[in-house]
């Protein structure tokens, strides 16, 4: 299978800083990839380079071409909104969805005109009199009506109220997503990411802290929750690591036998959130 | 060509003030004031008197003389059009490829399949071709409007307008000699149009700034190293842009022959072209070791302007 995304050895140095340090990343069609890290981690500067919109140290391929020369043959497969309300202010949403179509080969004016009869969006109106979430639904509308392979967002719903955000992705997957695509996010929302993704990559320093699909994550991380007096014990088998809620003590476990967690206390599966954090921390001490 | 176009047409919707509606209302001036002068003078002379003794005097002119005083009326006509779309492709251009990384709306357009050198092509030719061709059309139906407007005063004045001004006057070949000087000028303008997408693609802010300072910093110091020479005027690149503007293709002002004004190409300070309205003129110029070094520079400042774009994102 070959990848849409693979970098070997990417690096970003802004003057003496280095954003990305020596990445290697393979990102295989059909999935739906979250990108995430504290801010300041290097999860832009790696999209940008992704993109074509930076220049780079190191090998990166997306769908097999270089993005720092061939950008403009790039956006034929690749779609992406960087951030909200980004669209040109002054524009009219039919210029908009007109100069699209003629740039675009896989653009559907119907689909667009399709998902915007969703909306209060109408075709005479400016970008500049639309809300911020209208700008979104905007710009995900012609996102979606592009048959392109590979989809990257980045924080995409910043700053929207959570109807907004909610539909963002839900129209995202019903209506978007299937095994040829590819979808790249970035977002600090994980809570409301984690469950459409497929894949987790975690970005601390520059550097990957954790690249696992959904599913290892499922079999090899384990939460568990046990009374004060269990604690000790828990500590005794490495976690990696703990916080207190309500008097419990929260352990979090990396490939570590669950029947011997489970006579100790509550096991569940770890939220992205707390598996985040847990190895954010772990990463620094 | 579907996506230049289609690029093209984003300027032109993006620039509508500047390119539709400026011409449309210096289009306006004129007609107002010609409406003006009318409303006056029939205010004061309800009769009529004095524009009759004027249709008059001019019948008694003979046809050659009435064809050369509206060739030039209408070359004279241009001057503010070509003088306000300077500006407008000036202050365009300055800001073409500054604009959307300010307001970051150059992430949109860098996520379409159109390279940068595209891009680049659609703010020149809107520039070289786009903003003159609006400015044209304004032009003719301004002159349109206005020669309607002054047969039906000659009619009033019992006068003849056909034979009086109408079918002496040569409307084709103004239009032609004025489209040609604009053209012309776009070209000979390159330099500066390279220039311009250079500072745009470069300034972090105040785009003007960075336009303008260079220059003058440079023949500030110039002018002061080679006051402690010899001083001459032309070597000074204030002296040499000034030159470059005098020599302009476009029809710009008039040249007084023995005691009587004719329109002229750019402004005839210098002896270098000749400034009578000709296309051979015209022609000499942009056939001039002068337009070469332009053409040049030109590509020096847009290879600049390429290169930036292509690095450039929103910060």
């Amino acid at each position: 299978m070959t990848s849409i995304i693979s970098a070997r050895g990417l690096t970003k140095r802004y003057g003496r800083t280095v954003a990305v340090d020596h990445i290697d990343l393979d990102v295989p069609p059909g999935r739906i990839v979250g990108l995430i890290g504290p801010n300041g981690a290097g999860k832009t500067s790696a999209l940008k380079a992704i993109l074509g919109l930076a220049t780079f140290d190191g090998e990166l391929s997306v769908m097999g071409k270089d993005p720092s020369r061939e950008r403009a043959a790039l956006m034929e497969d690749v779609c992406f909104i960087a951030d909200v309300a980004v669209l040109p202010r002054w524009i009219r949403v039919w210029q908009l969805i007109d100069i699209t179509e003629q740039i675009h080969r896989g653009f559907s004016r119907e689909k667009c005109l399709e998902y915007l009869t969703h909306t209060k969006i109408t075709p005479d109106q400016k970008v500049k009199q639309l809300s911020k979430g209208m700008v979104a639904q905007l710009h995900l509308a012609l996102v979606m009506s592009i048959n392109a392979r590979l989809l990257v967002l980045d924080e995409p719903t910043l700053g929207l109220d959570i109807l907004y955000r909610k539909q963002f992705y839900t129209s995202l997957l019903n209506d978007y997503f299937d095994e040829q695509r590819t979808i790249l996010i970035t977002t600090h929302q994980v809570e409301e990411v984690e469950h459409i993704l497929t894949d987790l990559i975690f970005i601390q320093d520059g550097k990957i802290a954790l690249e696992a699909s959904m599913d290892e994550v499922e079999r090899r991380y384990v939460e568990l929750m046990v009374r004060p007096e269990m604690a000790e014990k828990a500590r005794g088998l490495k976690p990696m690591y703990e916080r207190e809620l309500f008097g419990r003590h929260i352990f979090l476990y990396d490939s570590t036998d669950r029947e011997q967690l489970a006579s100790l206390g509550e096991i569940h599966t770890p939220s992205v959130a707390d598996l985040f954090v847990a190895t954010m921390k772990g990463g620094q001490s | 060509m579907n996506r230049l176009l289609a690029l093209i047409k984003r300027e032109y919707w993006e620039n509508k003030g500047a390119l539709r509606t400026t011409p449309l209302v210096i289009g306006g001036i004129y007609i107002a004031f010609l409406l003006m002068s009318i409303f006056t003078t029939t205010h004061i002379d309800s009769d009529l008197y004095t524009f009759r003794e004027a249709v008059r005097i001019m019948g008694e002119q003979s046809p050659e003389h009435r064809g050369m005083i509206m060739y030039q009326v209408m070359l004279g006509s241009s001057v503010l059009f070509t003088v306000v779309m300077s500006f407008v492709i000036f202050f365009y251009l300055l800001g073409s490829l500054y604009d959307d990384r300010k307001d970051r709306s150059i992430l949109f357009w860098k996520s379409l399949p159109a390279s940068d050198t595209l891009t680049i092509a659609s703010k020149l030719i809107t520039a070289m071709v786009v903003a003159p061709l609006t400015f044209f059309v304004v032009m003719i139906l301004t002159h349109i409007i206005m020669s309607v407007i002054g047969s039906l005063m000659v009619l009033s004045a019992d006068g003849n307008p056909w034979t009086l001004f109408i079918s002496v006057s040569s409307p084709l070949k103004a239009w032609a000699m004025i489209a040609t000087s604009w053209l012309a000028q776009s070209i000979w303008a390159l330099p500066m149009y390279g220039w311009l997408l250079l500072v745009s693609a470069f300034a972090p802010r105040v785009p003007l700034l960075f336009a303008t300072l260079p220059p003058l910093i440079f023949a500030i110091l110039q002018t002061w190293i080679e006051f402690l020479r010899t001083f001459t005027l032309k070597n000074n690149i204030v002296g040499v842009i000034g030159n470059w503007m005098f020599n302009s293709p476009a029809i710009l002002t008039a040249e007084v022959h023995e005691g009587h004004g004719e329109i002229a190409l750019g402004v005839p300070l210098t002896k270098e072209f000749d400034h009578a309205v000709t296309l051979a003129n015209i022609l000499d110029r942009l056939f001039s070791l002068q337009m070469l070094a332009g053409l040049i520079i030109a590509a020096v400042f847009l290879t600049g302007a390429l290169w930036l774009r292509h690095r450039a994102t929103d910060n």
